[in-house]
């Protein structure tokens, strides 16, 4: 544990030997070349195949209503993923996720729609933006700690939803705001491969932050601030460093959002999305990126799928965050990791009786 | 000068009602150390409470209002007795981070059980009393005077319930020391199911007093929601009597900034002001020297 073990080095120079560890632990286990990368990435190959796997649905899928049902699981996908950046390694809930993702797609749809600029460009101003914002952010979170940062975070988000909703001018306020679309087509697919590929790359980034030394402090900050802070990990610098990418990757999603659904209204910042982003997160186990992933993928299609149930579905999805938040904060990265307890130990066990009978 | 006095008329009236929600919100925070984000779903509840008693058994508004406040009560020692009590008993660590998030997720369930049963369709009276007043140059329907003074009295009542009744006094000693109350011989648990119960009903009765301005509606809960939450940090978490006061602050700065800037800026600026406040003196304005502040 990075936080016990921070808490016997206390001085700068312990803090660069725990890095040193960490990099040669990682050195130990490059073996070959893809392991080299994978661990690098942070990959296994069973989550390059689940990968491989939801970028090939796209050839065998012709319905345009499931594509679009994949385009929108993906988006919640990415953003969770961000959002358990945040929420899993430096400890601060981000109760105001949703309003950079608002402000990237509100950034990029009037820079296209006033100003004419290419919405690839848009995109990349949008995320550019929230890390602005999130910076900035960061800055005002510096001497708050739990509780109290979570509520600055969500003040800040209220602040920038009620701007977007007065400033009618440039935001065209509650009546929506006309973006262009990123392609001339009706067709979903090539949405498809563009989201896919922002999801791939806010998973390979997070992932790589994480196994980084940088994801070290970060889990560091998180479980113990004065731990860290004594042995040389500045707090402020990693707080503000992962909210600012945390909130930039949210800004290229909304960008992405804003030139994929056409219109725009204030409603993108509200709180409810966040709750929503934060319970998939939540649900797929805290401090685990590939939880997100996983969660996302299978509670999106299924709310879809449930509308039938009409409140029920919110009432099981209320029900369900409530459950993992507090009793089982693993969520399904544990559920997954028991279950591959179990087949190791089995495995173990047929070997073993095998070697008996030899 | 008749503008001043139209602000201070309306920042009165704003400011009665927030207070209401805010002290319900602080005693919650101050006994049993939940920051509750469901606060606004009881305000809802209130709400349609009050419209059901009012239309259907048609009891006269005083009624209406008290039988909402006692229906929410009961609602709320149901769900402290179902939740938050079995969370007391199985662990402490992270506790006032646990409950935010329990609280986030009740609010999700509350407002689909609203969904559910009564729609999502506005459920509105006309007026409790018919007719206006005249109070400076602003016309005031009597319904916003009749939701004023019921704010008072409720509010002197819990002062007076608080300051004076043995178990108010338990009460504050719970909020003052968990473990010294508790050797004195406080039962706990019924301090907290209790506590839990009277800050929805003063929830459910802001609601229910201002149903013929604000009809009941499952997602309503969300504006006096935000709007507690700034009083609570304006004047700092778990400050009782402060509440009271940061609610007529908070009503007058909207009210201000609503003459001076125009309709939907007041949020921005009432926000803005917050989150300065956390900045610079996180305790709340209220914080003194010495007082252990809630800030980890």
């Amino acid at each position: 544990m990075p936080g016990k073990a921070s808490n016997q080095l206390s001085n700068k120079k312990g803090w660069k030997e725990l890095f040193k560890i960490n990099n040669g632990l990682k050195m130990e286990k490059e073996r070959n070349a893809f392991q080299g990368i994978g661990d690098k990435l942070g990959i296994s190959p069973s989550g390059l195949i689940l990968i491989v796997i939801l970028g090939l649905l796209s050839f065998v899928i012709r319905d345009e209503f499931q594509i679009r049902l994949l385009v929108s699981t993906m988006m919640f996908a990415a953003m969770a993923m961000a959002f358990d950046l945040t929420n899993g390694y430096v400890n601060i809930c981000n109760f105001g996720f949703c309003a950079f993702w608002g402000l990237g797609a509100y950034t990029s749809a009037i820079l296209a729609a006033k100003l004419g600029i290419s919405p690839w460009i848009g995109m990349l101003c949008g995320a550019a933006m929230a890390a602005v914002l999130g910076f900035c952010l960061g800055l005002l979170t510096i001497r708050l700690g739990g509780i109290f940062a979570s509520c600055m975070t969500w003040f800040v988000a209220l602040a920038m939803m009620a701007i977007a909703s007065n400033w009618v001018d440039l935001t065209g306020g509650s009546a929506g705001l006309n973006v262009p679309n990123l392609f001339q087509t009706a067709e979903n697919r090539p949405y498809f491969y563009v989201m896919y590929g922002i999801m791939v790359l806010v998973l390979f980034v997070s992932m790589y932050i994480t196994k980084s030394n940088m994801g070290l402090a970060f889990k560091a900050v998180g479980q113990d601030i004065e731990a860290a802070s004594s042995s040389g990990i500045s707090p402020n610098k990693y707080k503000i460093a992962n909210l600012t990418i945390s909130c930039a990757l949210a800004g290229l999603v909304g960008g992405f959002y804003a030139h994929y659904i056409g219109t725009l209204t204030p409603q993108v910042m509200h709180t409810s999305r966040t709750v929503e982003v934060m319970a998939i997160s939540f649900i797929g186990g805290r401090g685990t990126i590939w939880g997100s992933l996983v969660s996302a993928l299978i509670m999106v299609p299924l709310m879809e799928y449930a509308k039938g149930l009409m409140e029920f579905r919110l009432i099981i999805y209320g029900a369900a965050m409530i459950l993992c938040m507090i009793f089982y904060p693993r969520g399904i990265v544990g559920i997954l990791e028991i279950v591959k307890r179990l087949l190791n130990n089995r495995r173990k066990n047929t070997k073993e009786k095998v070697e008996s009978a030899v | 000068m008749t503008e001043y006095g139209d602000i201070i008329v309306t920042a009165i009236l704003r400011g009665g009602t927030y207070a209401l929600m805010a002290l319900g919100l602080s005693l919650v925070f101050g006994v049993m150390k939940i920051a509750n984000f469901a606060h606004g779903e009881f305000y809802m509840l209130g709400t349609f409470f009050a419209f059901f008693v009012f239309t259907g058994l048609k009891l006269s508004p005083v009624l209406t209002v008290i039988a909402a406040a006692l229906l929410a009560f009961v609602a709320g020692m149901i769900i402290e007795r179902g939740i938050f009590y079995p969370l007391r008993l199985r662990s402490k660590s992270n506790w006032l981070m646990n409950t935010f998030l329990l609280t986030l997720g009740i609010s999700i369930i509350l407002q689909n059980v609203a969904k559910l049963a009564w729609g999502a369709r506005y459920r509105g009276i006309t007026s409790y009393f018919e007719g206006s007043m005249q109070v400076s140059t602003i016309n005031v329907p009597h319904d916003r005077i009749f939701s004023f003074l019921v704010a008072c009295i409720a509010i002197i009542a819990m002062a007076l319930f608080l300051q004076k009744t043995k178990l108010g006094r338990a009460i504050r000693s719970v909020s003052m020391d968990e473990t010294g109350a508790s050797l004195v011989g406080v039962n706990l648990n019924v301090i907290h199911t209790l506590t839990f119960g009277m800050s929805c009903a003063l929830a459910a009765l802001a609601g229910a007093c201002l149903l013929s301005i604000n009809p009941a509606f499952p997602t309503m809960g969300v504006n006096p929601l935000y709007k507690s939450w700034f009083v609570m940090i304006l004047v700092g978490m778990g400050n009782l009597w402060g509440s009271i006061v940061g609610g007529l602050i908070v009503g007058a700065l909207e009210t201000i900034s609503y003459f001076k800037f125009g309709a939907g800026w007041q949020d921005v600026i009432s926000l803005i002001v917050i989150i300065f406040m956390l900045i610079v003196k996180p305790g709340g304005i209220f914080a003194r020297k010495g007082v252990k502040s809630a800030v980890e």
